[in-house]
């Protein structure tokens, strides 16, 4: 009975030092004194000094070799030719581009008549005068309903659907994004396309052009698929350095 | 006698051990706990002293107290109420009362020890 008693005590006694072990280190953290007198704190600040001098000295040596590694990169044949090739991607419309320009949008002429004239049909000789007509009067990148216009794009009617780079123009409106040369040239193409007979021809279609005011950014997207060559070869040097 | 106070020491050192921390919003009712621990516990020792522990009281008392204190303090915590309060008061007041009654006995027995 009485150790039954003394065991319940002791089980008591141990869940209470438990809580109270716990509790303390929960409440108390360590306050950790700072003892160093004058002395050891100039020692101690010595040493971090040093260490301060050395990696003050690592890093001139690795910001050295940086520009040595900078300048040799500048330098080598490899970047040149990335130079190169990226230039040569942005001219073949394989790069986002964006500049100032002017934004064509075609739109079935019914809406603004009040007739239902169903336009489904953009011609594709049309479409391409428009084009060459752009491009003449100094656009530089253009973009039909999201698809980038490069030297090898066709343009054709496939099954009575006109297809650019393979997709068809079938939503209306149809959004022409041209980009120029600068602000001024974007401006003289606005004037000019206004003026062209081609915005007439349309008409003939259904369709009406509208040109919006030129734009200081606009946002081309890049040629989509991969360009194809099949007709052309590497000119091949005669031999002897000829 | 020593078994209670091995108790503690082994307490004290698992606690230490294992190195268990609770959150610190929790460190309220873990105080509240033990205050109610320690009295049931002088509790329990005074009931022995004046023979009449009984250890379901005792066993009981224990783990309801502590329940009671915490859920008085969690209940405070939510009504915006420091309740807690009122459970350290009450078991502050019965502990001093409790450590009263058994200096009390202990003087008692001590004194009559020495007139033998």
């Amino acid at each position: 009975m009485r150790s039954q008693k003394n065991f319940y005590f002791a089980l008591t006694a141990a869940i209470i030092g438990f809580m109270v072990a716990i509790q303390f280190r929960t409440v108390s953290e360590p306050v950790v004194r700072d003892t160093r007198d004058t002395w050891e704190l100039r020692e101690d600040l010595m040493a971090e000094k040093e260490i301060q001098s050395q990696l003050l000295l690592e890093i001139r040596s690795n910001e050295e070799k940086l520009t040595k590694y900078k300048n040799e990169r500048q330098q080598s044949k490899a970047m040149v030719l990335k130079d190169t090739l990226s230039e040569l991607k942005s001219e073949a419309g394989l790069t986002k581009v964006s500049g100032p320009g002017v934004i064509l949008t075609l739109y079935p002429i019914g809406e603004e008549l009040g007739a239902e004239v169903p336009v489904s049909y953009v011609s594709p000789s049309l479409l391409k005068r428009l084009l060459n007509e752009l491009n003449l009067n100094g656009a530089i990148h253009a973009a039909v309903d999201g698809q980038r216009v490069i030297n090898t794009t066709v343009i054709r009617d496939i099954n009575k659907e006109t297809k650019i780079n393979g997709r068809s123009l079938k939503r209306f409106p149809l959004e022409i994004k041209v980009i120029a040369a600068s602000a001024q040239d974007a401006e003289k193409l606005y004037n000019r396309m206004q003026a062209s007979q081609v915005i007439e021809d349309f008409f003939i279609d259904n369709l009406q052009v509208s040109i919006k005011k030129p734009q200081t950014d606009i946002e081309i997207p890049a040629y989509e698929d991969t360009v194809r060559i099949r007709f052309m070869e590497p000119v091949e040097t005669a031999k002897g350095g000829g | 006698m020593w078994l209670p106070f091995m108790g503690l020491v082994i307490g004290v050192i698992i606690g230490l051990l294992t190195d268990i921390r609770i959150p610190e919003e929790y460190s309220n009712y873990l105080s509240i706990a033990i205050l109610a621990a320690l009295d049931t516990m002088f509790g329990g020792i005074r009931a022995q002293l004046q023979n009449i522990y009984d250890e379901k009281v005792f066993v009981s008392g224990f783990f309801f107290n502590i329940l009671l204190a915490a859920s008085l303090a969690f209940l405070g915590v939510h009504l915006g109420v420091d309740l807690y309060l009122a459970a350290v008061f009450a078991f502050g007041v019965r502990l001093f009362q409790n450590i009263a009654v058994i200096r009390r006995i202990l003087l008692a027995k001590w004194s009559s020890n020495g007139e033998k």
